[in-house]
Order: C-alpha cells, then structure tokens, then sequence
C-alpha cells in the first residue's frame, strides 16, 4: 500500500531522510522509530503530498507522490495526524470537523454520521458544541484524530499521537488505533513509545535519516542476542556448574550470584532436559525464567551504533 | 479551480471572523463611523461657508467636497484587509492549522482563492455600506438645501466600483506575502498598513492635481491598481504554495 525506493529528501545541505526503501502492505500498522530530527516527519510529509522529495521514489496505491493529479487521488485516500493538532481553536469541535469533511468531499449525510460516529467513539459527542480553544489537550488530539478519520481513509499517517498525553489519554488513542487496525487500515505510525510501538504495531522501522533496521518486533527483539534462560538456584555448586558445561544444548553459561545464565538456540526444546540434569547434579531449583531483550536495547544499541558510524 | 472549494475555504474563514470580536468592531466600526463622520464634516463646513455663496457656488464647493471625501472609502477598503487578512494568515499559521488543511484535497490556488475571499467580501462590504450611508446623508442635505441630489456621481462611482476592490484586493494580497515572513498579527498589520501610502499618496495628488478631469484620473489609477493586483497576484501564488509555506515560512 505504501512504497518508498531510495526516497531522499534534503534541505540545503542537510539530508533529512537518506534512501529510504520501504514496504508497507495493505492493513499493516507499521511503527516508525527514530530519536529527534530522523527524518520521520519529513517523510510523513513527503507521503502525504505535502512537500516534495529530493530524488527516489514513492507510492501511496498506484499513486505517484510527485504527479500534480496522482496528489489529489492521494490526499484523499489518506488521514494525516500532523504533529500539532492544529485545530480552530475558535470553532466548535462539530464545526471543525464538518468544514475537514467538506473539504474531503463526505457527502452531507455521510458527514453527518461520521462525525456522530467518531464523536461519540471518543467520547465528546456531549460537548460537539465546545469551542476546541475549551478543550484540553488530550481532548484536542482525539478531535484531530476524528479529523483524520472524517473521510473513511484507507490509509492512515500519525505523526507521533500520543505525545504530550497522559497515560490514560494515551490508552485511548492507542485502543482507538488497535480498533483501527481491526477495521483494515493501513496505519503508518511516527512515535518515540517503544512500548506503544511493540503493543500496537506489526513492524517496526527504525530510522536515523537512513533506516537502520525493519522487521516484526519480536524479530527485532530477537536479533540484538539469543533469549537466554535464567536458572535461580539455592546455591550454585561446582557439581551443578560442571553438569551444566556437560550438557550439549548449552552454548555458554554465566554464573551471576546465585544464578546461572544460560544461552541456547532452542530453549522450548532443550530447558525439560536440563533442568532434570540440574535436579540429578543435586541443585535445588528455585525457578526458571526466560530474559529477553526489549526493544528499548535493540533501539538503543542500533541508534547508538548508528552514530558511531 | 473548483469554486466550490474555495467557498467552503471562504465560509470556514467568515466564521471565525465572526467570533473574532476585534475583527467584528472593526468590521462594523469603521465604516460606520466614516460613514456618518465624512458628511458631518462635509455638511458642517458647508453651511459655515454658505452665507456668502450663490446656489451654484453652493453647489461647486459641496461637489468638490464629496470628490474629495470619495477618496476616504478607498483607504478604509485598503485598511480593513489589514485588520482581518493579519488573522486569517498569519493567525492559521499560528495555530499551525495550515498543514492539516494542506494535507486535504484542495489546490493551492483554491485554498488561497478562498481565504483572499473570505478577506475581501467583509471588507468590501462593510466599505459599500459606509459609502451608501455617506450617499444617503449627503443627498438629504443636498436635496433639502439645494434641491438637487448631488450623489451618486460618475467620480464616485468609478471610485466606489473599482477602484475600492481593486485596493482591498492590492491589500489582501500584500498580506498573504507579508504572512510567509512574519509571525505576529501586530506586526503583519503595521507593515500591511504600508500598503496605504502609496494609494494615500495617489489619492492626494488625484484630488488637489488640475491636469486630468477627475473620472479620467479615477479610470487612470483603476489601471494602474488593476496591473499592481496582478503583479501581486503572482507573488502571493508563488508564495503560497505547499513546498512553501511547510518548509520556509517561519
Ligand atoms: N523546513 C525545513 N528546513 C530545513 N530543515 C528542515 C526542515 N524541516 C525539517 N528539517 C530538518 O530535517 C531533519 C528531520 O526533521 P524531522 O522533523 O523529519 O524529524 P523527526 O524525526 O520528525 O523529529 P522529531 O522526533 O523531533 O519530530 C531535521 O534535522 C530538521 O532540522
Ligand atoms: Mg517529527
């Protein structure tokens, strides 16, 4: 649905998104990851017709962002969340949103629906009437999130949503996005939440003017090192150290405190095996846990990686 | 261009004047005020001066008079822009609302059509309704006194016909280039006011000058005005662009 080949983008000297070569597929909430200034904007920007590209390629469908008719078939297929709501602040929350459905061509009654509908999904339906300068900020990101919504996009761009959210704002638009993605649409998310990031999204890309990694977020997670299995034990003894270095599956152990800390490639597989070699060596088991890495090293190791480069 | 685009643009932007009570006084206040002020003056000085005056002499001071104050409605026209086009750019570029609107499929030209619109149609307005109350109360007077209607004349008519919107036009336009580099209402409506200077000066010479028959002068400067709004009209297409306006106004 959304496909970028070497996109580029520079401003003067500066390059703001270098070769960028993306795929997003129809109905893929896919995360787009990057500390400050990576480019994530400029190329949600670009996406949406909004400012042009440098040099590559991009396409929303069959549409080509870089021909003047193909904008306007573009613009209208996609809901685009700025990063500033960037409501009238001396309007009405209807009013807002019925002028945005106009403008996107939703017929009167469809219109009217729509905006029922959303209002009501966000809960502000009893003060549609509300000048949006009355509202508060979370408030205000929903109504921008209805605005984006107001003409049934097939595709979706949230330039960082819950930014400046409270937690529990933030849970509602993050549930309103994972009732969106049940409903099909291809939602294209800027964020700086890694924990957002991996509850609500199929992929992640990670990107630093260059994209530096792409994948599920498991994959991701899976990829900075193996998972490793932690055995607690009352006391680690000798005995129990050397049956474990026996013991085939294992590739290497640790001894922290009272813990060993053991890598293998197929822990499922393996762990029944060597917890009865423990058992047998006289170790006293208190329990067996999994250690995963999170996104959040996997992000930091790449982006630290990235600025060495 | 679809029209129909521009005037929900337009509409959108009426609105907001609407609750904009700064705007609003301005609005209404203005040409009211000129409206009743401008024959108040014309009135009182001529029955000050009446005593020695024949009818017809009468009649040339008061003519003189009403071509002079003609003027006054086309610098009104020319502020009042000003005053709202200030909100109307500069104001959505504060409240950085330009982007979301960029993003929905409307043209540039379009978008710039409806908002220029939505600029010229209150001020135009509210300039002819100070004009016609100005016409109004001269035209009392005149017929009272002097038994004729002095207004409305060819003067004013060209005046008030085009020369009027073609300076609230030079206005608004002057503003949507005045908005790309300047980020506060205040500011954008003291340089916006610059734009009256020249028509001040234009007016000025027009009505003390003896080389041309005043409707000739007042044809002469709607061109000169007509050939500045198009000069201009290409500046604020080219400023107003999506490229523009997202990556250099600051
Ligand atoms: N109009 C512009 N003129 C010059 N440079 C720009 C412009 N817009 C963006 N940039 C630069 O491009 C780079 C990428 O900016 P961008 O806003 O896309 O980053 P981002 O990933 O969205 O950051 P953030 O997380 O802070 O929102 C930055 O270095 C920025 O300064
Ligand atoms: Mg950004």
């Amino acid at each position: 649905m959304i496909e970028t080949e070497n996109l580029t983008r520079k401003f003067g000297g500066l390059t703001a998104v270098e070769n960028l070569t993306l795929r997003v597929e129809e109905g893929e909430v896919f995360g787009f990851l990057g500390p400050n200034a990576a480019g994530k904007t400029t190329t949600v920007r670009m996406l949406c017709c909004l400012i042009s590209k440098t040099s590559g390629e991009a396409r929303i469908g069959d549409y080509h962002v870089d021909r003047e008719a193909d904008c306007l078939a573009i613009r209208k297929m996609v809901g685009f969340l700025p990063e500033n709501v960037g409501l009238y602040e001396n309007l009405s929350a209807y009013r807002n949103l019925d002028f945005y459905g106009k403008l996107y061509e939703v017929p009167d009654e469809k219109r009217r629906e729509n905006i029922e509908r959303l209002l009501k999904l966000l809960g502000i339906w009893d003060r549609r009437n509300d000048n949006v300068g009355d509202f508060s900020k979370g408030t205000k990101q929903k109504i921008a999130i209805a605005r984006a919504l107001i003409h049934e996009p097939k595709v979706l761009f949230l330039d960082e949503p819950t930014a400046n959210l409270d937690p529990e704002a933030s849970k509602t638009v993050r549930d309103f996005v994972l009732e969106l993605k049940k409903e099909k649409h291809t939602i294209f998310l800027n964020t700086h939440n890694l924990d957002e990031a991996e509850k609500l999204c199929d992929r992640i890309g990670i990107l630093k003017t260059r994209l530096i990694a792409v994948g599920a977020p498991t994959e991701l997670e899976r990829s900075l090192y193996n998972r490793k299995t932690i055995v607690h034990l009352q006391a680690v003894t000798a005995q129990v150290t050397e049956a474990v270095k026996q013991f085939n599956a294992v590739k290497s152990v640790r001894e922290v405190d009272n813990k060993l800390v053991l890598d293998m490639d197929h822990p499922e597989r393996d762990n029944p095996e060597l917890v009865r070699t423990i058992v047998a060596a006289g170790g006293d088991i208190q329990y067996v846990t999994e250690l995963k890495s999170t996104l959040e090293d996997v992000y930091l190791k790449l982006i630290r990686e990235a600025k060495t480069q | 261009m679809r029209f129909a685009k521009s005037w929900i643009v337009a509409t959108k932007d009426l609105s907001v004047f609407k609750k904009n009570r700064y705007i609003l006084y301005s609005l209404i206040g203005l040409p009211l005020l000129m409206g009743i002020l401008i024959p108040g003056i014309l009135i009182f000085s001529l029955q000050a001066e009446s005593a020695g005056l024949t009818q017809a002499q009468l009649t040339e001071t008061a003519n003189m008079l009403i071509n002079l104050f003609t003027a006054y409605f086309v610098i009104i026209a020319a502020v009042l822009p000003t005053i709202i086009a200030s909100y109307s750019f500069v104001g959505e570029k504060l409240e950085k609302s330009l982007e979301p609107l960029l993003a929905t499929p409307t043209t540039d030209s379009e978008l710039l059509f409806g908002k220029s619109l939505a600029a010229f149609i209150p001020c135009v307005g509210a300039t002819y309704i100070g004009t016609a109350i100005f016409v109004v109360i001269v035209d009392v007077w005149s017929f009272t006194e002097l038994g004729v209607l002095l207004m409305p004349n060819p003067y004013w008519a060209i005046i008030i016909g085009a020369v009027t919107p073609l300076a609230c036009v030079l206005s608004v336009e002057a503003n949507v280039i005045i908005s790309s580099r300047v980020n506060d209402i205040r500011a954008a409506q003291q340089i916006g006011g610059l734009v009256i200077l020249p028509l001040l000066l234009v007016m000025i010479l027009a009505s003390t000058s003896q080389i041309f028959p005043l409707v000739t002068l007042a044809l002469i400067v709607s061109g000169a005005l007509a050939v500045a709004d198009l000069a201009l009209f290409y500046l604020a297409k080219a400023t107003f662009k999506r490229e523009e306006i997202l990556t250099k106004w600051k």
